[in-house]
């Protein structure tokens, strides 16, 4: 007789449903900027700079945020409000509670640089989770020489990480420009495109890996810059951004000439994207 | 060899009905896979119009419920019926497969999970083409099946591929005889007039031939739906009355609409039609082969049968001229 019912013969060890994000507190809320803020979380674990997880509050939803930190025993994102979600963790403060899971992607391969020199362009919000390396580079000082940073911002007010830039200009060449200076304020950076001050200053591309992140038409003439002075497309680096639903691989949002932005990236090393203009 | 008499081929189908949750092709208004209560609506050579995948990747699942803090996992049943699901062709098992891959391989969703290790798949072999719009001949398709039927004359010789079709086969023994019949290997193949021909999609990206098909385009995601391989989804919140009790669905997506890469700003990286049209193509038949060795298209031809304005994008690949 058949049986009415059948189960499985043996039953699998219980996997983890990649779905559910954990719970984590919120341990600092800093406003960086007027539509930037950084949010620290009491997360536990091991992460890459350039790495990303996926940020949720339940009723608004869920956002892909890139690491600002390098540490095991907390988690900084910084933050830019453009979205539903990213509006919604602008008004959090110490002590709520955000569900987060990952981390996810690849990262930056940090021990492949050991004895190269950095290279960092870093756009707005863009230098978010080149932060990442600079904290790396500070933790494995030894291994890198001369790191070299060319930030741009759009005002003065919009600078992200003033205090950790005093620190930068004291380690490393550190190079901040701004797009306008509307209210005259006296500043340090140049007023210009950071493309401009890549344009003019002397690169040697020799020895160097650069890392590149920031709006889509700034990291485009970038590489063409960069083209011009002799580096090759093996040397750079660059996060990309896309529409992210899953982060596991799945979903296909966030796929660029069949790689997964959430597996294969969000870093890549530019050879990888050969023709990445149609994507 | 195993033949199951096409005579008491009901009587099984009755039989399997009366403890397992049969799924099998049914002819309505459209054709469809369908769980049978009435056994003389099945077609079993039936290629039906819409796909097999919602039983498995269905097209909304919700993923967790979030309520005040606490996050809900929707049971697992493991004690659900057995599912049988009969007359699935070639193709549609072989898309099945590429799901198996994204959802158990690549990544353990308890989900798709659950429903494919209750079910046993029987597929039937197409002994010839069903339309015009088939090509799966062209496309490499392997043998991926608990059960494999094919049509001899008046009883189905039955083909074992797996250790799920084996103890099912146990089970319903008295169906099941023995015959010296055998295949041979032009009895497993598949024949259909339409071909994909090109095998090197890369150098064909910027040819003028896809011009025509894109302009006929409507971006309205029929071959999405219909493809009984495309898992791409949409992950989203469904929200009650009370905007207290939250549930994380997952839905069917479609790379055709705007909105499959709308980033929080509003841009869209793939803006035009001619690039979400492309993407399609281009994942169908090489990104998923560059990396599992298979394509994802499987050959089944819904995408042109549904597509309202008929883009035959197979016989447009073939038509281009290489430089």
């Amino acid at each position: 007789m058949p049986r009415t019912k059948t189960r499985r013969e043996e039953p699998e060890p219980k996997k983890e449903n990649p779905y559910l994000p954990k719970a984590c507190k919120v341990t600092l809320f800093k406003r960086e900027s007027p539509d930037c803020f950084l949010i620290r979380a009491d997360w536990k674990g091991k992460y890459e700079p350039g790495q990303f997880f996926q940020v949720s509050i339940p009723g608004i939803g869920e956002a892909p945020i890139s690491v600002a930190s390098y540490s095991e025993d907390h988690l900084d994102m910084n933050i830019r409000e453009v979205g539903n979600v990213t509006k919604y963790l602008a008004n959090l403060k110490k002590g709520d509670t955000i569900y987060i899971r990952g981390p996810y992607g690849n990262g930056y391969p940090m021990e492949k640089f050991y004895g190269k020199n950095l290279l960092l362009i870093g756009g707005g919000s863009g230098v978010a989770p080149l932060k990442g390396i600079l904290m790396y580079v500070d933790k494995h000082n030894d291994n890198f020489s001369d790191v070299t940073l060319y930030f741009g911002f759009r005002t003065p007010d919009d600078i992200l990480f003033k205090d950790d830039l005093k620190n930068w200009r004291k380690k490393f060449q550190c190079n901040v420009s701004v797009d306008k200076n509307p209210k005259h304020v006296k500043t340090a950076c140049d007023v210009c495109f950071v493309t401009s001050l890549v344009e003019k200053a002397k690169l040697d591309p020799e020895n160097k890996v650069v890392f590149i992140c920031g709006p889509p038409i700034m990291m485009k003439i970038c590489v063409g810059l960069l083209k011009n002075k002799g580096f090759t497309e093996d040397q750079i680096y660059i996060s990309t951004e896309r529409l992210m639903n899953c982060a596991l691989g799945l979903c296909g949002h966030c796929m660029i000439h069949g790689k997964y932005t959430c597996l294969d990236g969000p870093v890549f090393r530019l050879d990888e994207l050969s023709e990445f203009k149609h994507d | 060899m195993l033949k199951l008499n096409k005579s008491s081929f009901n009587d099984f189908l009755t039989d399997v009905m009366r403890y397992n949750e049969l799924v099998a092709p049914v002819k309505t208004d459209t054709s469809r896979f369908e769980t049978i209560r009435d056994i003389s609506l099945i077609d079993i050579d039936l290629h039906t119009y819409f796909t097999a995948k919602k039983f498995f990747f269905k097209k909304h699942q919700t993923l967790y419920t979030a309520e005040k803090g606490k996050f809900k996992v929707p049971e697992l049943q493991p004690e659900k019926k057995q599912r049988v699901m009969v007359g699935l062709k070639r193709c549609d098992l072989n898309s099945i497969k590429r799901q198996d891959i994204m959802f158990m391989k690549e990544v353990h969703d308890p989900y798709y999970t659950e429903e494919r290790d209750r079910t046993v798949l029987i597929g039937v072999h197409c002994a010839k083409e069903y339309d015009e719009y088939c090509f799966c001949s062209s496309m490499d398709l392997g043998d991926y099946y608990d059960l494999m039927f094919y049509d001899k004359d008046d009883a189905y010789l039955v083909e074992i591929g797996s250790e799920k079709g084996r103890n099912f086969v146990e089970r319903y023994r008295k169906y099941f005889w023995d015959t010296d019949l055998f295949l041979k290997p032009e009895d497993r193949r598949t024949y259909t007039s339409l071909q994909l021909q090109k095998k090197d999609m890369e150098s064909l990206r910027e040819n003028p031939g896809w011009k025509k098909e894109i302009d006929k385009c409507l971006s309205c995601a029929a071959c999405n739906t219909l493809c009984p391989s495309c898992y791409c989804f949409d992950m989203m919140e469904d929200i009650d009355a009370t905007l207290k009790k939250v549930q994380m669905k997952r839905n069917w997506a479609s790379c055709q609409l705007q909105c499959f890469t709308k980033v929080a700003g509003g841009h869209v990286f793939r803006e035009t039609r001619e690039d979400r049209f492309k993407h399609r193509i281009y994942h169908q038949v090489q990104y998923f082969k560059e990396k599992h060795g298979i394509n994802l298209c499987t050959g089944c031809g819904r995408c042109i049968r549904g597509c309202p304005t008929r883009i035959n994008w197979v016989k447009m690949i073939n038509d281009m001229e290489e430089k």
